[in-house]
């Protein structure tokens, strides 16, 4: 049992990374690539030039301008509970602080020689005590601020240097890209004669970006050396002290909302549990015993009644339901009784968590009755179309069954019918149960996009529908990420409760 | 239509407990809807038969002709709808089973009257481990508690010929052999000792020596406790062996009753002498083997019953004779002392008092 369950557990390693592979080169091959959202997102800046710093500085901060597998091992190493290289810090609120990256060298850097009064900075001797953190944190602060300015001096020298190609003529236009912009690299080894039109302005630029360069560089050694001094505690348990160390993983910054993945997960997944966990109990508690009884009465009224009207709830589209939910139940104009949308009351923060009266003998509802009040229309969503199956799936198991020979046996032993029924027929139809209740895991992770889009819940499923919508690539991938992992020991879970209801499977003689 | 008459053949009163039929199935008929829209499917049509303590009641015929659908009228095992019954009795301790209700059944099925079928590879539940299907079945009929219902379970496997019954009452079906879940649904069956064994083809599904076992043991088991076997088969070496009186049936009605012994001397029904030509035999070199209807085709073959015409659905209409008005074709007539065959109901037999079958002998007697 243990060494299948290592087996299993093991085998799942490469699962989880083919389907992460997969979802990253999804994003990173969908139009625009990954940085899609993030070039909307700095559309709004009017100047050009400015956007394309904008730009330039966000790809390199996400490390977008590196080829797609490389991004993709990043982010392996990040989610990998295993990590290489210097450790990162850990702030008392639970912020994990990677150390300040390393800069590199501005390019064409041999044709463009830093000038003679470039000058290596004094050692920093970063203060210690209580100072230390403060003082961490402005030097990170000018250390990205300067890093910020040397990336946008890039960009501006390889406008620059694009213009300069131009004017040469066919030969150095020739290697400019499609759209007319200069890749430096491609630039490697040419002559930039001083005479020629328009070198000025790129020697200028050329300069600008070494200064900026210079400033960046010395600003990270001096943000590194506080950051070696440790102003917080270093996160995650060594292995071998400097190069390996085990941590959590790291679900990484979503893009749009410049907050950690696994805040907005911590906000959204209790939502989208309560709604879940509310929801599944009723389907299965109607589902299942119904299937049952149709089972018993085959033919009768129960089955082809319920047949009928869980079949005919399953046709109905949870978009059209929804809307009518809203349009009907909860618009003021038609019933209203339920709210339209949201999880709580805007009041619900003051409110007491039970029902109670108050002195003037105005009743309220509390925290726990308004957000049952609110959950209803979602909970009756999710749960209208999931009792056809369920049941269809419990009755046809059961049907199977009773015809098999061991349920004759059980009648001709004697076994009152209830029994027979229960205990031979319906302990034996578990399997198919089981494989559909695993199922269960990973949906309740997942959420339901269109049911919370449709009451605007703030759940899983608003967060990932959003992510696409802005190529939130952190937020995808740290979702599929979750779902992948859950999903994989769901099914775990399923081949453990078929060895629990069947016997004739076993992991020990695997 | 026949009349209704329950009890009116049972042997008289005697003093010995072996002297009176522990099981009496009067013109049973049994019918099924025809779902394909068609006239209801006649599976029984009025089979009589009955079966006396330690007495082995063979019932053969092809497949089809009723046999099992009487082992179930017996249990009550018949799904109603779609099936029914359409007339008759079995009467078991006094009651008519047909017209029992749910209840009282639940008492009967499994405590006084067992049945064992012939799949036992399918036939016990894969979920549960054999002690829990035994005691399942001791704790139904018996009063008994846990524990002693396990001692019951273990004697019972031991009386099968299971070896190390504690230990194996643990383990599940699919741990067992085809032969060793044919013992243990035997063990189950007999735990409640019933005084009727319903066997429908209990060794169909094992290899021969296997069968050989699982009967010897049914014949032993069937001495210790006066009870009453009715062994469905297909298979005459086995009824040659086993049976002491043997009933025919074809097409839901028994066309031949007699034991063993004059059963297999001398076939009266051309029906029957077709099943024993149809088996193979040794030494015997043949291109095409025989078939029931080559011999039942033969118009011969019908002549030899003096003052009876066997009946046979398949006799073209003037074959038939001049039948009695109003009553049904067939009638059983005892056409020697312990000898019934299946005949038309011409005016003369109808004439004659008729007497249901009713043998109570056993392979000890002679």
């Amino acid at each position: 049992m243990i060494s299948y369950l290592l087996r299993r557990l093991a085998f799942m390693v490469p699962t989880v990374l083919g389907i992460t592979l997969m979802v990253f080169m999804l994003l990173a091959l969908a139009p625009g690539g990954i940085g899609a959202g993030l070039a909307g997102s700095a559309g709004q800046l009017s100047d050009t030039s400015k956007v394309a710093q904008m730009q330039a500085y966000f790809e390199d901060r996400y490390g977008l301008n590196d080829p797609v597998i490389v991004q993709y091992a990043r982010w392996l190493g990040r989610i990998s509970p295993v990590k290489f290289g210097e450790r990162d810090l850990r702030t008392p609120s639970g912020e994990r602080v990677a150390p300040p990256r390393a800069i590199d060298d501005p390019p064409l850097a041999e044709a463009f020689p830093a000038p003679t009064a470039e000058v290596a900075a004094a050692p920093y001797a970063p203060p210690a005590g209580e100072q230390l953190v403060p003082e961490f944190k402005k030097l990170q602060r000018e250390a990205e601020g300067a890093r910020r300015d040397y990336i946008g001096s890039v960009r501006q020298f390889r406008d620059a240097l694009a213009e300069w190609a131009k004017q040469q003529g066919p030969s150095m236009a020739g290697r400019l890209d499609s759209k007319g912009s200069a890749r430096t690299e491609d630039f490697r080894g040419v002559e930039f004669p001083p005479d020629s039109p328009g070198y000025a302005k790129l020697a200028a630029a050329a300069a600008a970006m070494r200064a900026k360069w210079f400033r960046a560089s010395a600003a990270r050694e001096r943000a590194l050396a506080a950051f070696r001094a440790g102003p917080y505690p270093k996160s995650g348990i060594p292995l071998l002290p400097g190069l390996v160390s085990l941590d959590t993983p790291d679900l990484g910054v979503a893009f749009s909302k410049n907050r950690p993945v696994a805040d907005l997960i911590a906000a959204a997944l209790p939502v989208t549990l309560l709604i879940n966990l509310i929801a599944f109990p009723i389907s299965y508690l109607v589902a299942v015993p119904t299937g049952i009884l149709a089972s018993v009465r085959r033919g009768g009224w129960l089955d082809v009644g319920s047949g009928f009207l869980f079949l005919g709830l399953y046709s109905v589209p949870t978009v059209l339901a929804g809307v009518f939910a809203i349009g009907f139940l909860a618009n003021r104009q038609y019933l209203g009784w339920f709210p339209v949308s949201g999880l709580h009351d805007s009041a619900a923060a003051s409110m007491t968590f039970l029902p109670h009266t108050d002195a003037a003998g105005l009743w309220h509802r509390g925290y726990l009755l308004d957000t049952a009040w609110h959950v209803a229309l979602p909970v009756l969503c999710l749960v209208y179309a999931s009792f056809a199956v369920l049941s269809k799936q419990t009755r046809a198991s059961m049907l199977d069954n009773f015809s098999a020979d061991y349920v004759r046996t059980a009648k001709a032993k004697g076994v009152p019918r209830k029994d027979v029924v229960m205990r031979h027929v319906f302990r034996n139809s578990l399997l198919p149960l089981i494989t559909m209740f695993v199922g269960v895991f990973p949906a309740m992770l997942a959420g339901s996009v269109v049911i919370e889009r449709i009451f605007t819940v703030p759940g899983m499923g608003s967060l990932i529908l959003e992510a696409i919508d802005l190529r939130d690539r952190e937020i995808i991938l740290a979702n599929t990420f979750m779902v992948a992992c859950v999903n994989l020991l769901a099914l775990l879970l399923a081949d453990i409760l078929y060895a629990a209801a069947d016997p004739r499977v076993s992991f020990n003689r695997a | 239509m026949t009349q209704r008459q329950p009890g009116a053949t049972l042997a008289e009163p005697g003093t010995d407990r072996l002297s009176r039929p522990v099981l009496e199935v009067t013109d049973l008929a049994v019918s099924f809807d025809n779902s394909a829209g068609g006239p209801r499917v006649q599976a029984v049509n009025g089979a009589s038969m009955a079966l006396y303590p330690q007495q082995t009641l063979a019932v053969v015929g092809e497949s089809g002709c009723g046999k099992s659908v009487t082992a179930m009228s017996t249990m009550q095992l018949i799904a109603r709808p779609p099936g029914r019954f359409d007339r008759g009795s079995i009467l078991f301790e006094g009651r008519d089973i047909c017209t029992l209700e749910e209840r009282d059944m639940l008492s009967i099925r499994g405590g006084k009257i067992a049945m064992i079928f012939q799949e036992p590879m399918t036939s016990l539940n894969p979920v549960y481990t054999i002690g829990d299907q035994l005691l399942e079945a001791i704790l139904l009929h018996q009063r008994v508690g846990p524990e002693e219902a396990r001692g019951i379970a273990v004697q019972a496997m031991r009386d099968v010929g299971i070896r190390k019954p504690e230990e194996r009452l643990g383990m599940y079906p699919h741990q067992f052999s085809g032969g060793m879940r044919q013992r243990v649904m035997i063990a189950m069956a007999l735990a409640c000792r019933p005084k009727v064994l319903l066997a429908d083809e209990p060794t169909t599904a094992l290899d021969v020596t296997i069968q050989a076992q699982i009967l010897e043991l049914l014949r032993e088991l069937q001495r210790d406790r006066d009870m009453g076997i009715m062994l469905i088969t297909h298979n005459l070496g086995v009824v040659a062996e086993n049976a002491d009186v043997v009933c025919v049936m074809y097409a839901g009605r028994v066309v031949e009753v007699a034991n063993v012994f004059e059963l297999f001397d001398e076939p009266l029904h051309p029906y029957t002498r077709g099943l024993f030509r149809s088996i193979p035999m040794l030494r015997e070199a043949k291109h095409r083997l025989v078939t029931i209807r080559d011999v039942t085709d033969e118009p011969a073959e019908f002549r030899r019953l003096p003052g009876a015409v066997p009946w046979w659905p398949d006799m073209p209409q003037g074959a038939r004779p001049a039948l009695a008005a109003g009553r049904d074709e067939h009638v059983l007539v005892e056409v020697r002392p312990d000898r019934w065959v299946a005949c038309w109901r011409t005016p003369e037999l109808e004439a004659r008092p008729h007497r249901r079958p009713n043998l109570a002998f056993r392979r000890g007697d002679r």
